[in-house]
């Protein structure tokens, strides 16, 4: 037991129970933008978690993304919704029965695709961060191509979509008037 | 000119002091904040620039908001709706604060100003000395005071947050819905000061009207500590049908935004009503805006002076005095009115003026007139966020404020302008910030410069014969917009400055006038707002009735007519193009 | 050693900063002008609004000024000068910068007040504009030098800086840099005219003089960003390599601090215009042309 992977799994479990405990103030705030914020901070220690396996990519690409994404849902928490500081001390869980229920299903699932999924055989040691990144684009570039590409074009569809919709809204809307 | 009475009591001075032991690090920190003084200024800078004063020159920084600001600068005789509001300024201002007071003399319910100075600048630069020679010995005290005053406490009274027209003194439940009521602070604002070291403050939003006691019902519309995204529930929103708690089901965006009111981009946001001004650094000081905002668009609008015109009658007066009131009615036109004022009593008496004195008056009308469009400028770039136009345009204003008449200064000075104005819409944005912005409902009733902008040749010059003979012409523009506004008075200031020129006079006597005078006058100007008019009656030499009509009496309406669910930026930039004076506003 | 020298310089660049803000904006060269500033800023109270997020209020100064230093911490100053050389360097910074969003965010909810309120939505409108353009860019730099690892970057425009190389990216990567720092013309969050202080507004004190020195901070880090991606770094004749990286990014700062003086405020909707129209197909030229510069040219 080398001192780096004593250290790697003190930060491991470390950031594993920063993101558990993160999750759980999510729904025991009753203000939506902590809620949101939470759930950034979640993220964050999750991508953190990666950083400590020394997936060196991923873990600054979770970190990155992950902060706009929560960022941007704070903002539409405090636009929509009715009590976003939640003074109104309102219930954060709905359909308690069907999400404890899905809950204990994912788990499931989850702990028996990483016990008895075939992973290959165990690895040495994690080649550098910088070959990883290298290795990391090669694969996007050969095997993974395709699903990367039909993810982007999904993405862009959807944008789309979203923003053609909004404007239609807002024609209608003012042809409404006008009449 | 020395500074007045600055040193005070103990007490007046201790309620901005900070409290602090006294140590080499209290005194290091106050020589430093003595040195970065940062200014708060009351009314507004638009009046300080009117009064041909350079703050900046002094040595202070303008601060944006109280919050930010070590000096509270107060300029010329205030009225009481403004020495309230200024009192709330004051007790948001982080400790220690000062007070400086320009020409003004009874500030309560502020404390005694800790440096005095008068009207000029000399004076002004010694105060801001005195000022920061007080702030390096007393900024810190081993005792300090509150800042007690009536404007600046809170009243708690009960709401209903479906139903926010419901309003009691005691907590009890809605008699429309029944829910219970939820308290709530108004308008006022504050609580009171704490002690300095520790923690919390009672500190509303800044900027809020000190809420004139007089109109109690806009007390109550007001809305003080925040409304914003629910926190007190929400600002005028049904949600009847919504149900919180358990028994809710699956909430679907959709389902919950249904009812709520769409503004123009179709986005449902929360409203919230929020007080801007009445010393908004983007707006003209004393003029008070209530806006309701729709996320960040602007719904409605209601607006207020509290510095407006209330009463000019009252003790008779002498023809004289009389003429003198009129003068100091707007500090940003002082010409404007005092020449009003003589010309209705000299149509009273049936005179006139002889014609070097008509071109002396011209001269400082057309001088007055492209100071007050040069200050215009100054504010509209810093309500853009223009450095170089706000400062430049002020410098010019001051230059031409203190400009001597005749000589190759005026000359120098016109040609200064001329460049600056081809620049000004020339710079990338700038028609962009203004193009299609603020464009006037129909059947509205403008005057002056936003009337010309609508292509209405409307010019109380053009019919007057001083101004013929020096070949005078309105500047006129088709577009009815920021733009076109902006346009016609960067054409006035020059058209002005030529006129100036030309003019060249400034024989200004004292006019006597007949003590046993009576009868009725009638006149009108061109103000650099607008058409005014005033109607006096004389009786035996007193002043004994009068009417006025002032171009921003008009304009203010307006502003409530321009909020169209457009951005914030976008409607401030509408109400700068209007140029209302709250000054000159009748109430 | 090195990562403390390397502190030092940032704060050195920092205070060298603050003194050009200074003179632009008062027309007054004051070299103690920080300090002064500094300690008038710590010896005034540090109010809390009345009915505050507290958690948000107060995490959102630190959080900004973490942001910009981690930004900062991926960044050469010489080949030796780095406070962390990642492998996955170019994109870090980004991932850094994403927090100044989180913490805008904090800042305008925080107090509880309108004018921050508003402040922080409108961040949100900018942050929508600028958030693909301070990405691509970087994709074109990144491409050229075959490497994320940012001293690399800087090798790789030994023969030629990426300004002249990819000028496209270079204006638009300007743009969102000014975007994120919120500078003139682009200071929506904060409008010291429009919104009387705006994110900044109901910060007084010590947690105000911790805002202001994060703001600073994160002028100095994109100054330095875009001298490492686009201007050479630390590479330049006679001076050693150190004073090259600092004359530079003095030099940026100074011009991203001017600009603004000269223009008046881009209103949100015209930069989101400008950026989704103008910018975006802008920076998909830059990623094509530098792969084919890259491919053709030997």
């Amino acid at each position: 037991m080398t001192v780096q992977t004593v250290l790697q799994t003190f930060f491991l479990a470390f950031f594993g129970l920063a993101a558990i405990w993160f999750a759980v103030v999510v729904f025991r705030t009753s203000s939506m933008v902590r809620s949101a914020l939470a759930l950034l901070f979640s993220q964050t220690a999750i991508g953190a978690m990666f950083l400590a396996m020394q997936a060196e990519f991923l873990g600054v690409l979770q970190i990155m993304m992950m902060a706009t994404e929560m960022a941007i849902m704070a903002i539409f928490m405090v636009m929509y919704m009715m009590d976003p500081g939640g003074l109104g001390e309102m219930d954060m869980t709905h359909q308690k029965r069907l999400s404890q229920v899905a809950g204990v299903v994912g788990a499931v699932a989850a702990l028996v695709v990483a016990f008895f999924a075939g992973w290959g055989p165990v690895a040495g040691s994690a080649p550098g961060a910088f070959e990883q990144t290298r290795l990391l684009g090669l694969e996007i570039m050969e095997r993974s191509m395709l699903i990367f590409e039909t993810a982007g074009v999904t993405i862009l569809t959807a944008m789309i979509a979203a923003t053609a919709t909004a404007i239609a809204v807002r024609e209608v809307r003012k042809r409404g008037e006008g009449e | 000119m020395t500074a007045k009475g600055a040193h005070n009591s103990e007490a007046a001075t201790s309620t901005g002091a900070r409290e602090a032991r006294s140590s080499w690090f209290a005194r290091l920190v106050s020589r430093a904040m003595s040195r970065d003084l940062h200014a708060f200024v009351v009314p507004g800078e638009d009046v300080v620039r009117a009064r041909g004063l350079d703050l900046e020159a002094a040595g202070l920084r303008i601060s944006a908001t109280p919050r930010h600001a070590s000096v509270l600068v107060l300029v010329g005789e205030l009225p009481r709706g403004l020495k309230r509001a200024a009192a709330v300024a004051y007790a948001q201002m982080p400790r220690p604060r000062t007070i400086l007071a320009i020409g003004a003399d009874d500030l309560s319910p502020l404390p005694e100003p800790d440096a005095s100075a008068d009207l000029e600048q000399e004076s002004l630069e010694k105060g801001v000395v005195e000022l920061g020679r007080w702030i390096s010995e007393s900024a810190f005290r081993d005792e300090v005071s509150d800042f007690d005053a009536d404007a600046v406490r809170t009243r708690t009274e009960y709401t209903c947050s479906m139903h926010p027209e419901v309003v009691r003194d005691e907590p009890g439940s809605c008699p429309v819905c029944g829910m219970d009521l939820v308290p709530r602070e108004s308008a006022g604002g504050m609580d009171h000061e704490g002690d300095g070291e520790h923690g919390d403050h009672g500190s509303v939003d800044h900027d809020e009207h000190g809420g004139d006691g007089d109109d109690g019902s806009a007390a109550h519309e007001e809305a003080s500590g925040m409304e914003h995204g629910g926190h007190e529930g929400h600002g005028g929103m049904d949600f009847g049908h919504m149900d919180h708690g358990d028994g809710m089901g699956f909430m679907s965006m959709i389902e919950m935004t249904r009812d709520l009111p769409r503004s123009r981009d179709g986005l449902p946001m929360e409203w919230a009503a929020a007080p801007f001004g009445p010393l908004f650094p983007g707006l003209p000081g004393g003029l008070s805006l209530l806006l309701t905002l729709d996320g960040d668009a602007v719904a409605e609008a209601r607006a207020t002076s509290i510095v407006g015109v209330r009463s000019l009658e009252g003790s008779t007066r002498s023809p004289g005095s009389f003429v003198g009131r009129m003068a100091r009615l707007d500090p940003l036109s002082p010409v404007a009115y005092r020449v009003l004022a003589l010309r209705a009593l000299e149509d009273a008496a049936g005179a006139a003026p002889e014609e070097r004195e008509a071109l002396a008056r011209v001269d400082a009308l057309e001088r007055e007139r492209a100071a007050s469009h040069l200050g215009w400028l100054a504010g509209l770039g810093r309500l853009l966020g223009h450095a170089r136009l706000a400062s430049r345009a002020g410098k010019l204003q001051l230059a031409l404020l203190s400009a001597a008449v005749g000589g190759g200064e005026l000359a120098g000075l016109r040609t200064q302008t001329g460049r600056f104005i081809n620049e000004v819409l020339r710079t990338p944005f700038m028609k962009r910030r203004l193009e299609g912005v603020a464009i006037l409902p129909e059947g509205s009733d403008a005057s002056g410069p936003v009337a010309r902008a609508r292509g209405i040749p409307d010019d109380a010059r053009a019919d007057e014969g001083v101004y013929r003979d020096l070949g005078f012409e309105p500047a006129v523009r088709g577009d009815d917009d920021a733009l076109s506004r902006a346009r016609v008075r960067l054409e006035e200031v020059e058209r002005s400055l030529d006129l100036l020129l030309a003019a060249g006079s400034d024989f200004l006597p004292e006019p006597a006038f007949d003590p046993g005078l009576t009868g009725r006058g009638e006149a009108g100007i061109e103000t650099p707002r607008g058409t005014a008019s005033l109607r006096v009656t004389l009786e035996v030499g007193a002043v004994s009735d009068l009417e006025i009509h002032t171009p921003s009496t008009h304009h203010l309406r307006l502003v409530e007519r321009l909020a169209d669910d457009q951005e914030i930026a976008e409607f401030l930039v509408g109400v700068a193009s209007l140029d209302v004076s709250p000054w000159e506003v009748v109430l | 050693m090195s990562v403390a020298l390397t502190l030092l310089m940032l704060a050195a660049g920092a205070y060298l900063v603050a003194v050009l803000e200074g003179w632009i904006s008062t027309g007054r060269l004051s070299a103690a002008g920080p300090i002064t500033g500094g300690l008038a800023l710590l010896g005034r109270e540090s109010l809390v609004p009345r009915k505050p997020d507290r958690i948000f209020f107060e995490v959102a100064p630190p959080l900004l000024l973490v942001s910009a230093v981690l930004a900062f911490a991926v960044l050469p100053i010489s080949p030796n000068l780095i406070v962390a050389d990642l492998a996955t360097g170019a994109l870090f910074v980004n991932a850094a910068l994403a927090y100044v969003m989180v913490a805008l965010v904090m800042a305008g909810w925080g107090p509880d007040g309108v004018y921050a309120m508003v402040g922080g939505w409108r961040f949100l409108g900018q942050l929508i504009a600028y958030s693909m353009l301070i990405v691509m860019p970087i994709t074109a730099v990144a491409m050229r030098a075959e490497s994320l690892v940012t001293t690399d970057v800087v090798v790789s425009q030994a023969a030629l800086p990426n300004a002249l190389y990819q000028p496209v990216g270079f204006l638009v990567f300007v743009a969102a840099a000014m975007a994120v720092c919120f500078l003139p013309p682009l200071d929506l969050p904060n409008a010291p005219g429009e919104l009387a202080g705006g994110v900044e507004a109901e910060y007084t004190g010590w947690r105000l003089a911790v805002f202001r020195l994060a703001r600073l901070l994160l002028v100095v880090t994109l100054a330095a960003a875009i001298t490492v991606f686009y201007l050479g770094g630390w590479s330049g004749p006679l001076l050693p390599p150190w004073a090259w990286s600092a004359a530079k990014a003095l030099l940026v700062a100074a011009a991203m601090l001017m600009v603004g003086r000269y223009v008046p405020r881009l209103g949100e909707a015209d930069f989101l215009q400008w950026c989704w129209k103008l910018g975006i197909p802008l920076a998909l030229f830059n990623i094509f042309y530098v792969g084919v510069l890259l491919l053709v040219l030997p």
